[in-house]
């Protein structure tokens, strides 16, 4: 994977741009080392680059001032919240200034009244929840990460999580934002009234990948917790039964608040860490969640249960709070117990029609044979979300390698059959070069004169999402040269 | 007029206005066009008219994978009956207009999107963007392109899905579009708390928005537009199924007291398309505020011909056009936005659908707009 060459030139002014961060954030600036050790990755771990320099601000006039600088001086800005990042989003750059947004991490205001809560970027994800929830509120996207990733990364991704299905994902859940633009202007999209009195920007930079701005301030809905929450685990002696009754639970009319789909090998490895409970033997289980008034979920629940049994599985209810919260920490810890399985993993993300998952299933196991590597499946099924976990010893030669290349053809596969690169991780440098199986040249240049309007000087994360780098000419308009196919020699992900 | 019935004429289309710089309005259904700036061409002469009326029909429904794809001019009535067929409706609660603005046409899919025109519905199923999957489209550049994709769940690129949502045919011309759909409740039923003031009246519509009901509707009515109801009436619209609905009305008198009692009779479909508004005279606007400050802003307003919808989160009303700049003024004090959806033509062309936007924020919005039209071809000024 490569990133746009470094500008040695920065490189080479470097005492020059960390004296000017420090007279804007005096304490705030890290560049030693040891420290900048810290922040060389964030959860693609495979992929490391020191930065050039870290500044950790504590106020948006420090970032307006800190972008103002960099625009002027074409120094490269690298956004990053907790560094949870599973594509790359957050990799730094050489030559970049990376931004770390975890001293704003104060909660601003809660607004019962209004159903919503202002919270400053660095807040984590459950903390959000945790404020409210003594009063019967929380907040709905819940990324696995949700302990340690921050509501400003997750306005950068578009998270998602167990719950999207009936819930949506951050851009649904989520009323304004104020950012610094790469110029160091701050503005405010939408706000308390949902509103935003012209083109739906929020609705744009939400899931921008920290291509377009820094965001400073955040207006999320939070929601009643739903009185009654009951979990069923269904299991299934066939693949394609589980995903069969998937697909009959939505066509019945049940919208659950989470669905999700492990196979065997996923089940068995996370019993084996933390022992959930999971039913032993099945070829794959589906976890479900049915949450609303009392009479809503025992007709879901009642609904569920018939149709696993007509699918051919078998239902067992957790009975007490204990034991749902159980279920639910095997299957959030999905990706620790795999380290059970292999000393690596890469962790993939695709949507498809669920009516493909039969074939893409069969697909997989055919790479996995091609490749001579395993894999397993967790998926959020309601929303055909992908989560392959391929496995892999980076001490042995070529693994990496042939990991990699596993796990684009999976990518390639779920764009084939009608889907999509990614559902919740984003593309980040991790999807990028397959973004042209995905978009036509002519789609990626249109996303592309989106970013020029935003970033006409192309500093802000150079390198993440679009294959090539878009140059943003002037020209009576605003256009762009040379976003072409990607040249075949760039090593492909 | 020139029309176009498919993908392929819409581009040559495009392409010989680019070649010429000649812009047009984009007219599907023609419900929603006395809706912004009036348009006019370079000389201030009559703009051209491009029907795409033509781009109509369901193209693929797939109710178990929960999407509907459809060209934009397909008629709201008839993307709803399809889907009522298997129990199941639009994410979003597109709003027909055609009522309120006396028009003869036939509201669509299309002009619902680009005008993000939502019914009482959107406080609980969002809007438009909420739901909008993916799209083509054609640029000002006359290329044909896709935003988003055709699952329900996608983060790749940039979601431009969201920007044609309410940017009124300014950014490109819809080819098709891919929407989420959700199984329909099997019953609702309204209850109604009379004799209310709006400040009781609103608070009680607050204290339902923030509970686990997941209302379909929540509106205040003063004496002015319900005679016969005392000072005024919350209304609060609940769905389900026929048990869960039972529940769910009685936990509703569980949290606002025994003054609840059921109508049968469904005041949102009027509500939410402004329909009640259609007689009254003045201009209609629709203030849009974060839901506690609707009790102060009609006060402020002191309109006779109002009412709140979305728990008081969009205050409509009627004014006279010498009101505007007060409208606009009680908007932006409470940081909302008043859009002015029924005006004469000169007034619309002083007023704009919304107040100008802040400097920075007015030229990324124009930035915004020039990296999908450059020349300004597509419905050029009705927004700004």
């Amino acid at each position: 994977m490569l990133l746009p060459p470094t500008d040695t030139k920065i490189l080479a002014r470097r005492p020059e741009i960390i004296a000017a961060l420090k007279q804007i954030v005096p304490d705030g600036v890290v560049a030693d080392e040891s420290g900048l050790a810290t922040f060389d990755a964030d959860a693609l771990s495979a992929y490391h680059q020191t930065p050039l320099v870290c500044v950790l601000p504590s106020d948006r006039q420090q970032i307006s001032e800190i972008l103002k600088y960099a625009q002027v001086e074409g120094v490269p800005i690298v956004p990053r919240g907790a560094g949870t990042s599973l594509s790359g989003g957050a990799l730094p750059r050489e030559d970049g200034i990376l931004v770390g947004m975890g001293r704003m991490k104060r909660i601003l205001e809660i607004d019962y009244e209004n159903g919503c809560v202002v919270v400053e970027p660095g807040v984590t994800n459950l903390n959000i929840t945790k404020a409210v929830e003594a009063n019967g509120f929380y907040y709905a996207p819940d990324p696995s990460s949700q302990v340690a990733c921050t509501i400003g990364g997750n306005v950068a991704e578009n998270s998602g999580g167990l719950h999207c299905l009936k819930y949506g994902l951050t851009t649904n859940n989520l009323l304004g934002v104020t950012m610094v633009l790469p110029g160091g202007e701050i503005v405010t999209l939408g706000g308390k009234s949902g509103c935003q009195g012209g083109l739906d920007l929020l609705g744009l930079v939400t899931g921008s990948e920290g291509l377009l701005g820094v965001v400073v301030e955040v207006v999320v809905k939070i929601l009643r917790k739903p009185p009654v929450t009951r979990t069923l685990l269904a299991a299934f002696n066939s693949v394609p039964a589980a995903g069969q009754c998937v697909a009959a639970i939505i066509a019945d009319g049940v919208v659950p608040a989470a669905m999700e789909f492990m196979d065997r090998r996923a089940a068995e490895a996370i019993e084996s860490y933390n022992q959930p409970g999971y039913p032993q033997g099945a070829e794959a289980i589906l976890i479900i969640d049915a949450d609303g008034v009392q009479a809503d979920v025992s007709h879901a629940v009642s609904r569920v249960t018939e149709i696993v049994a007509r699918c051919g599985g078998t239902t067992v209810e957790a009975t007490d709070e204990k034991q749902r919260a159980r279920i639910w920490s095997g299957r959030k810890a999905a990706f620790a117990a795999m380290g059970k399985l292999a000393p690596d993993m890469l962790c993939m993300d695709g949507t498809i029609p669920r009516h493909a998952l039969p074939k893409v299933l069969e697909e997989m196991a055919q790479l996995s044979e091609h490749y001579g590597l395993g894999f397993c499946n967790v998926f959020h099924a309601g929303d055909g979300n992908l989560h392959p976990l391929i496995i892999f010893d980076v001490m042995k030669p070529g693994e990496f390698d042939r990991a990699e290349a596993f796990g684009a053809d999976i990518l390639r596969l779920c764009v084939r059959v009608g889907g999509v690169l990614s559902g919740e991780h984003g593309v980040g440098i991790e999807k990028r070069d397959l973004m042209t199986d995905m978009f036509t040249a002519a789609e990626l240049e249109q996303q592309g004169r989106v970013k020029c309007a935003f970033d006409v000087r192309g500093l802000f994360n150079p390198g993440k999402v679009f294959p090539t780098l878009a140059a943003c000419v002037e020209k009576g308009h605003i256009h762009v040269h040379g976003a072409q196919l990607p040249h075949p020699h760039l090593p492909r992900f | 007029m020139s029309k176009v019935v498919n993908e392929l004429e819409l581009v040559e289309f495009v392409r010989a206005a680019r070649a010429a710089g000649s812009p047009f309005e984009i007219v599907a259904g023609a419900t929603r066009r006395a809706v912004g700036k009036p348009m006019c061409d370079a000389n201030g002469g009559e703009l051209a008219v491009l029907d795409v009326s033509g781009l109509s029909g369901i193209v693929k429904y797939e109710p178990e994978e929960l999407i509907v794809t459809a060209a934009p001019a397909t008629p709201l009535s008839e993307i709803n009956a399809t889907l009522a067929e298997r129990g199941q409706r639009l994410g979003f609660d597109p709003a027909d207009w055609s009522a309120l603005l006396k028009s003869n046409g036939v509201a669509t899919l299309g002009g619902a999107v680009s005008c993000d025109a939502s019914g009482s519905g959107r406080l609980r199923h969002g809007g438009a963007r909420d739901s909008l999957l993916a799209f083509r489209a054609v640029n000002g550049l006359g290329e044909s392109f896709r935003g988003g994709a055709k699952v329900v769940k996608n983060v790749t690129g940039f979601d431009l899905p969201k920007l044609v949502c309410g940017a009124y045919g300014t950014l490109c011309v819809l080819s098709e579009l891919t929407f989420r759909v959700y199984p329909k409740g099997a019953c609702s039923t309204t209850l109604c708390l009379a004799d209310v003031t709006p400040q009781v009246g609103f608070a009680a519509l607050r204290k339902v928005a923030r509970s686990a009901l997941e209302p379909g509707g929540l509106a205040y009515l003063p004496a002015s537009m319900m005679p016969g109801m005392g000072q005024g009436v919350a209304l609060i619209k609940l769905e389900g199924a026929r048990v869960p609905l039972q529940e769910k009305i009685a936990l509703a008198h569980g949290l606002l007291g025994d003054g609840l009692h059921e109508i049968h009779e469904d005041l949102f479909a009027a509500i939410g398309c402004g329909e009640m508004f259609a007689e009254a005279e003045g201009d209609v606007w629709r203030v849009m505020i974060a839901a506690s400050d609707a009790p102060k802003v009609v006060e402020e307003l002191n309109a006779r011909c109002w009412l709140g919808d979305w728990a008081g989160g969009v205050i409509w009303l009627a004014a006279q056009p010498s009101q505007a700049g007060h409208v606009r003024a009680v908007a932006a004090s409470v940081n909302g936005h008043a859009m002015l959806l029924r005006a004469t033509p000169q007034s619309r062309a002083s007023l704009g659908i919304f107040a100008s936007q802040p400097p920075a924020l007015e030229a990324l919005n124009r930035a915004v707009k020039a990296a999908f039209d450059p020349l300004s071809l597509f419905n050029p000024g009705r927004m700004t």
